[in-house]
């Protein structure tokens, strides 16, 4: 029992971190739907660079930089190309399924190195992502980059007007989460599960991109989300734990999308948004042309 | 030009030669004026005048081609709205640039260079709050904008560029949504704000009424150019819309007596929700006959909308009956009601009335689709519905180089104009004709109201929802005036006075009206 609630809080790290990266440019009004893709890609390329030179450091710096450089790439064509945001993505997330399967396959199998200590029973990373979360948190809601962040995902054109960059902050945001994307890709492939095989993630990134919804793009519940999604997909490699051999474990891993759409749903209500609003940032998935 | 000190009377901005030309059209012709410091000075003029642009040249957000702006004295070049800003001129827009999302002091310090890197917000509430007494506005900062009204996101809007600095405030139509008592205080605080040596221009279209109660000076504008700039006191209401439109206007339409016929419309106690699930229309009832026109006055948001929405079947009501000549519609769909002889015209042409990016011809479709005679095996027959949009355009002078434009291209009033025709031409029993002439200039305002008088004429039946008291007056057989979602009196058009309607649509009877 306590191994499999060390597992879920492992698990539930690499979503938080994950899909941090996707809430903070969602939250600049940029959708980056491959997130499955940049995490493979960070996975894939800090496994083989930590294997080759033996240093995890040097693992997670070339997954974070892959990452960023994907948030990038996908910048360049929906900021400046002012592209469809969803076809960017997709293809970010085809372009990683299909090209770390044919770098990383012949680099299948263990990591063979030591694992990274754990601290008080857990991964160091759980801290990490608890502390990327209070950061995240605190730099939207407290700080002037925060408002403007917000204010070019609400409604580019007014931040324009109140003197703010909109292409330089939402690059900023698609390569910060771009880069904790790739970070969080390498936490699973360095440390959760340091193994490579084919199609290891199995749609990680998508559970990560089904919690910013659930979330209501908020950094705390998105913390609660991401408890609850890494124990149902713990529990998913055990279902028999809850229900004896009645449930399959693919079918588990559909829970935490039917519960995002039961909370999309509750968003579309009335009842929720004559007492809080739209939570969804205004101009998420839009390109932004300036006038004139 | 903070730098600078300023005294009451100097003139802060002054615009020369000021040309700026598009494809086709000139629209600001050499454009002279100049604005004192503490002065309220009026720009006014009617839609395509050169408001717009020349607000915009104003504001930084284009450059002339011709002609400069001077600022205390020295000339300036605005590459952007920045620049305007960090001169001291502040923009309150008539569409409101603000987030909906954030609270009125996120939206007040947005890109403030005080904003601090860690948001200071205790600070910034002190000094909008100093700013709020100082002039008179009554604003909860921590409120979030979505919840507020027009005349609030109004004031946030005002209170952005004075925190911002601005000496001299440019508002763009800045009673058009405001409820009366909305606009009594803003005028107030403008008052205030031109004690205290700011400059106000605000640009109006059509409210004459308020360039007089407001202005020092007014300049007309026309085709471009500057007709005249004269001292608000030496100003009437027709001198100036004759300089407006360059010819005397018929401001009191004779309303023609039709003898009226059968009853088309009867309504019994409708009460319906607004989206917020407040009981917006409480208890209306009313008929109209052929040949009738009903008209219903009121300040935007007293239950005209959901009324109107519940009658073209567009909303669900909570009690109440609709009969269409003797007919229970009270549970038919928009379409079946089309059908029935029910025309409609939505008081947002631009998002309700019509879809942007399609043609005139598929513009029109919209209210043909579902007739038998257009179509053609199952499939639209768009020969005939292309023919019928070329009758239209040039029965009703719709400019437009042809059916196949696209909808957006039109200027409002044209776009009026075509849906105006394309539900008239249906031959309707009952036209609802929600704030048809709102925003468009006096031309277009007056076309459309003949056309509503000759469709009554023709035995049609229109309910008229208007917010321009004296455009309800002159056109209606019987007027009620709606507060609070019921109607406080129907009155027979002969014997309306306008101070007691206006006082009903405020909620109050004025002595020898009561009831």
């Amino acid at each position: 029992m306590w191994e499999f609630l060390i597992r879920s809080l492992d698990a539930s790290t690499i979503f938080t971190i994950a899909a941090l990266g996707e809430l903070i440019g969602q939250r600049s009004g940029i959708l980056n739907v491959g997130i499955e893709g940049v995490m493979l890609f960070g996975a894939t390329l800090g496994f083989i660079t930590a294997q080759t030179t033996g240093s995890y450091l040097l693992g997670f710096l070339v997954g974070i930089a892959i990452g960023g450089f994907l948030g990038l790439l996908h910048g360049f064509f929906s900021i400046t190309l002012g592209g469809d945001q969803v076809v960017s993505g997709m293809g970010i997330w085809i372009l990683g399924f299909g090209l770390t399967t044919y770098i990383g396959s012949a680099y299948t199998g263990l990591l063979g190195l030591e694992r990274i200590p754990s601290v008080l029973g857990l991964s160091p990373f759980f801290f990490v992502g608890i502390a990327l979360v209070v950061i995240t948190w605190f730099v939207l809601s407290k700080t002037s980059l925060g408002l403007r962040i917000r204010s070019v995902g609400e409604n580019p054109a007014v931040a324009e007007v109140s003197g703010i960059n909109v292409t330089r902050t939402r690059y900023l945001c698609v390569v910060v989460g771009g880069m904790l994307m790739g970070f969080a890709g390498a936490i699973y492939s360095l440390d959760y599960n340091p193994v490579w095989s084919y199609n290891f993630l199995m749609g990680w990134g998508f559970i990560a991109l089904a919690l910013v919804f659930f979330s209501m793009w908020n950094p705390f519940i998105l913390l609660g989300g991401s408890l609850l999604f890494g124990t149902l997909w713990q529990l998913s490699f055990n279902p028999e734990m809850v229900l004896p051999g009645v449930l399959s474990r693919y079918i588990w891993r559909t829970v935490p999308f039917v519960i995002t759409v039961g909370v999309l749903l509750l968003m579309a209500t009335k009842w929720f948004r004559t007492r809080w609003g739209a939570a969804k940032p205004e101009a998420l998935g839009q390109p932004y042309v300036k006038e004139g | 030009m903070s730098q600078v000190k300023v005294e009451r009377g100097d003139t802060v901005l002054e615009a020369r030669g000021i040309t700026k030309r598009f494809p086709g059209v000139v629209a600001n012709d050499h454009i002279d004026f100049e604005i004192k410091a503490g002065e309220i000075h009026a720009i006014l003029g009617e839609n395509g005048a050169g408001k717009t642009t020349l607000m915009k040249i104003l504001f930084g957000e284009y450059q002339p081609d011709e002609g400069e702006i001077y600022i205390a004295g020295k000339p300036v070049n605005f590459r952007s709205c920045l620049d305007a800003i960090d001169r001291g001129i502040g923009m309150v827009h008539q569409h409101r640039k603000l987030v909906p999302a954030h609270s009125v002091i996120e939206n007040i310090i947005l890109g403030h260079p005080r904003a601090g890197k860690i948001l200071n917000i205790k600070r910034a509430e002190n000094e909008i709050n100093e700013l709020c007494q100082k002039y008179g506005f009554n604003i909860d900062l921590k409120a979030k904008v979505w919840q507020l009204s027009e005349g609030e996101k109004q004031i946030v809007e005002i209170l952005k560029a004075l925190y911002r600095g601005a000496e001299i405030l440019i508002l763009d139509e800045p009673t058009s949504a405001l409820a009366p008592t909305e606009t009594e205080k803003l005028l107030e605080s403008i008052e205030a704000m031109a004690k205290d040596d700011l400059s106000i221009v605000p640009f109006i279209t059509h409210k004459l009424a308020i360039v007089l109660a407001i202005s020092d000076r007014v300049t007309v504008l026309r085709r471009g150019k500057v007709v005249s700039t004269v001292d608000t006191t030496e100003a009437t209401e027709r001198s100036l819309a004759m300089e407006m439109v360059g010819r005397e206007v018929i401001f009191r339409l004779k309303r023609t007596e039709v003898e009226k016929g059968e009853t088309i419309l009867e309504v019994e106690n409708l009460s319906a929700l607004s989206d917020k699930d407040i009981l917006a229309l409480n208890g209306v009832s009313f008929s109209i006959s052929e040949g009738e026109i009903f008209g219903i006055a009121g300040i935007a948001g007293n239950g005209q909308n959901e009324l109107v929405e519940v009658l073209a079947g567009l909303r669900d009501l909570e009690r109440g009956k609709i009969r269409l000549d003797g007919q229970d519609i009270t549970q038919k769909t928009a379409l079946e009601r089309w059908k029935l002889g029910i025309g409609y015209i939505p008081s947002d042409r631009i998002h309700v009335g019509s879809i942007a990016d399609f043609s005139l011809v598929e513009n029109t479709t919209m209210n043909y689709y579902f007739d038998g005679d257009y179509q053609l095996q199952g499939s639209l027959d768009y020969e005939k519905i292309r023919a019928l949009t070329e009758e239209i355009i040039a029965e009703y002078d719709v400019q437009t180089p042809g059916p196949e434009t696209t909808a957006k291209s039109l200027s409002g009033g044209n776009l009026q104009k075509l849906i105006l025709a394309r539900v008239l031409s249906r031959k309707p029993r009952l036209v609802i004709a929600h704030l048809p002439t709102q925003g468009l200039d006096i031309g277009a305002t007056e076309f459309v109201r003949n056309k509503l008088m000759e469709a009554k004429k023709d035995k049609t039946g229109i309910l008229l929802i208007s917010e321009d008291l004296d455009e309800v007056l002159s056109l209606s057989d019987r007027v009620a005036p709606i507060y609070e979602g019921k109607f406080m009196d129907i009155i027979p058009g002969e014997q309306v006075k306008r101070e007691s309607v206006g006082a009903m649509c405020a909620g109050i009877y004025l002595d020898e009206d009561e009831p």
